[in-house]
């Protein structure tokens, strides 16, 4: 039937010269896509079924608000503002010097990410603006501020060590020094509203340890609070106007249901020398818990894909099977072009296709997300005009498309459907499952060796921030490598699978 | 193939009993199903894939991961089975195409002509496909096992470290392992009523595959404990490999029966569907 089309649209179009040769060759193969009702029907099956899985997957998702013990920062977002922190007020323009003598664990070792040293902060009030110059076991020096901005200083550095903080008129100026005498700028923050009289001082936190635990058909992670102990000489607080000394406070700020009494931290003073305890962490909130709501809105995706993937290998094996393929090839005998028009005309259906499906998944699947708690300020869900929402859609629309091209590349290698399905098939689903029993590093490259890095285009949390340990498991979907990394790697499959096709279909018989 | 050019089994048959008749129908189907050149190679695929994965996952799990080798919680029975979860691929291939096959190159209106009785015919071919996937599963599994045993000492998993050697003596044991074998066939059964149902190898493979594996990963994706424990509950494969666990059955969603149960319901399911859609249906 097809085959009658697309003759007389040779027949029309005989008097043509071969540049439209290739226009009549897709439009020929649009019709015999177009004019299986089986086809047809599994491509709107596609469409249904991904929009009733994504729908359903995010009916059962609860996120129960983030858990207890978060602040609002100052841009309205979720954060961590947990430590111990020994105060006084500074009124105007100043600066806060200490030596950081020591920076030791509490029970086990050390956190990585502990922090030790000077603040400055708006108030006590969790979530309120601060710049703080700090000592890590792991990471040396840094300066952070306002929850999201973090700077290095000098690497490889632990305690003892001088650091040192300035604050005129909105900005705050880091330094750090190894003696005391000699100083360097570490960097210069602002701080927008900072309020003329602000908190400064000395501050311990230690954040929560993120144990992953991967057993072959169960992963866990466990989250167990760390607790650090610093002691701080030559503690000094410098103010351009010059006013009584204030004594100093001392109070655990932000502190959390997560943390146990016994390790929500102390102070003491004794001959110059203050020793501080303290726990918690002072970090973003949505880094750390890391979940995407456009990505979870789009889980079913995966079923989509795998109806995709069997409509595009039928659409060449089929004609192998019923022999059809030799009159496509006496029509056309230049058989690259056949399955260039071929690529062209599933890929375009299917992306059409996809589009429908992952717009429609995320239209409404997001609300549900948001009603079981995905939503501000814990969770940051990003609008649907937000491009990389709209990237994420059209990226599913077109890895469903890469996907389709790939079957059709591999029926076009096999000239069999169970062996093309198989070989695409596979690749796609084993990583998923067996990437949670695999260690971290192994599992993340699996995941991105594998045609299936292409769903990491779905991702919309490109916020990642180095300085806090978020739970970002590869089977879960999450690609430390960002958005486009694993999308070329899903494109390179494609190509190669492609013109591994061409090259076969001139050389071998039909 | 060649079976279905002996032209008239019902009249050779009318003068023997009921058996004989059953015995040629067996021997029809599986003549068609050795002389597919595909068929040893999927067989041979089932066990190799199976044995090499089971394989490949035991080796990948040390005790030295563990705080100490005590606690790991290691399943070693159900470790070194795992590669049952990749050898099932080669499985749904098989039985898929037994039947796909002949509607795919127009037997399937030979063996009808031959034997009229369609319920018979496929209950056949269901029988034939599961046996042979039986004894193929049955290879994987001491393969698996074996290797197990082999490797399983090498990382720490040693009796000193409360591991003793696997062995079928072992009750636990021995239901894991004979029952990965059922699940293997029960996984037949599945893909020859799909493939019935559906007639064609891609889509038949796609279902079946679809069923396996897509909704375990969903579930993975669903954060709702009580949902997350109903998907595992009600997806075939999660259900149905229940019954390779040997320690903390109380953890488990469902008993390993039970879940090797809800895969043969759905097996059962599927055979049904085949069934009346084969009765009905023009073929």
């Amino acid at each position: 039937m097809a085959t009658t089309t697309a003759d007389r649209h040779a027949d029309r179009h005989a008097g043509w010269d071969g540049r439209d040769s290739f226009g009549r060759l897709v439009i020929a193969e649009w019709t015999k896509l177009r004019s299986v009702p089986r086809w047809a029907m599994a491509m709107l099956a596609a469409v249904v079924l991904t929009v009733l899985v994504s729908v359903l997957a995010a009916s059962g998702n609860d996120y129960g608000g983030g858990g207890p013990g978060f602040a609002i920062g100052p841009d309205g977002t979720g954060v961590r503002d947990e430590f111990y922190f020994v105060h006084q007020p500074l009124t105007g323009d100043g600066g806060v010097t200490a030596k950081v003598l020591s920076q030791t664990g509490v029970e086990g070792e050390s956190h990585e990410w502990a922090k030790a040293g000077v603040i400055i902060k708006e108030s006590t009030k969790p979530g309120s603006q601060y710049a703080a110059m700090m000592i890590t076991p792991g990471h040396g020096v840094r300066l952070q501020s306002n929850f999201t901005t973090d700077r290095a200083g000098s690497q490889a550095t632990t305690a003892p060590r001088w650091l040192r903080l300035t604050r005129s008129g909105t900005s705050v100026t880091g330094y750090e020094s190894a003696d005391g005498a000699n100083w360097t700028q570490v960097g210069t923050v602002q701080l927008p509203s900072l309020p003329r009289r602000v908190e400064v001082g000395l501050f311990v936190a230690s954040p929560v340890a993120i144990k992953i635990e991967r057993q072959f058909g169960s992963g866990s992670v466990g989250a167990s609070p760390t607790s650090s102990t610093a002691r701080f000489s030559d503690v000094v607080v410098a103010a351009a106007q010059p006013g009584r000394p204030a004594p100093w406070s001392d109070q655990a700020i932000g502190g959390s249901d997560r943390v146990p009494e016994s390790l929500l931290g102390s102070a003491t003073q004794a001959g110059g020398v203050f020793t501080v305890m303290g726990s918690g962490d002072i970090a973003p909130l949505a880094a750390e818990l890391d979940v995407d709501g456009v990505r979870e809105s789009l889980t079913g995706v995966f079923v989509g894909v795998m109806i995709i993937i069997a409509v595009a290998v039928l659409f060449i094996t089929s004609e192998y099977r019923q022999g059809m393929i030799r009159t496509t090839f006496a029509a056309s005998p230049r058989r690259g072009r056949v399955l260039a028009a071929k690529a062209i005309v599933v890929a375009a259906t299917t992306f059409v296709v996809g589009l429908l499906a992952s717009f429609a998944s995320v239209l409404l699947a997001l609300p549900i997300l948001r009603a079981n708690g995905l939503a501000p300020p814990v969770f940051q869900v990003p609008s649907l005009s937000d491009g990389s929402v709209l990237r994420a859609i059209a990226g599913t629309a077109a890895v469903l498309a890469l996907f389709a091209v790939l079957g059709l590349a591999a029926g076009a290698i096999l000239r069999r459907s169970p062996g093309a399905i198989i070989v695409v098939v596979v690749p796609l689903l084993i990583p998923q499952l067996i990437a949670g029993a695999l260690p971290l590093a192994a599992a993340r490259w699996l995941m991105l060796a594998t045609p299936a890095a292409g769903f990491s285009i779905q991702q919309t949390t490109t916020q990642r921030y180095d300085f806090v340990s978020s739970i970002c498991l590869p089977e879960d979907g999450c690609f430390t490598t960002g958005p486009w990394v694993g999308f070329g790697v899903l494109c390179a499959y494609t190509a190669v699978a492609l013109a591994a096709g061409f090259w076969l279909l001139r050389r071998r018989d039909a | 193939m060649n079976a279905t050019t002996e032209p008239e089994p019902p009249a050779a048959a009318i003068g023997c009993g009921r058996g004989h008749h059953l015995g040629r129908a067996l021997h029809a189907e599986w003549t068609k199903l050795r002389t597919v050149p595909s068929t040893p190679w999927l067989v041979l695929a089932a066990v190799a894939f199976t044995v090499a994965a089971s394989a490949a996952l035991t080796a990948s799990v040390d005790t030295s991961l563990c705080p100490s080798p005590l606690e790991c919680h290691e399943d070693t029975t159900k470790l070194s089975l795992g590669g049952a979860q990749f050898g099932q691929v080669a499985v749904v291939v098989l039985a898929v195409l037994a039947i796909t096959g002949e509607y795919g190159t127009g037997t399937i209106q030979t063996t009808l002509a031959a034997r009229p009785h369609r319920a018979a015919v496929l209950l056949t071919k269901a029988a034939v496909v599961t046996t042979t996937v039986l004894a193929a599963g049955t290879l994987g599994v001491l393969g698996s096992l074996a290797a197990g045993r082999a490797i399983l000492p090498g990382n720490g998993f040693t009796a000193a470290n409360g591991y003793p050697p696997l062995s079928l003596a072992d009750g636990p044991t021995l239901r894991a392992a004979a029952g990965t074998v059922l699940y293997l066939g029960l996984v037949a059964l599945l893909s020859v009523g799909v493939g019935t149902a559906v007639r064609d190898s891609a889509g038949a493979i796609v279902t079946v595959l679809t069923l396996l594996y897509v909704v375990p990963m969903i579930a993975t994706f669903v954060t709702d404990p009580q949902w997350h424990e109903r998907l595992q509950k009600l997806a075939p494969m999660t259900a149905g490999l229940m019954i390779q666990a040997t320690s903390d059955l109380e953890r488990l969603p469902l008993r390993p029966w039970a879940g090797l149960a809800v895969l043969a319901a759905y097996a059962a399911a599927a055979m049904l569907l085949g069934v009346v859609l084969f009765t009905t249906r023009d073929a």
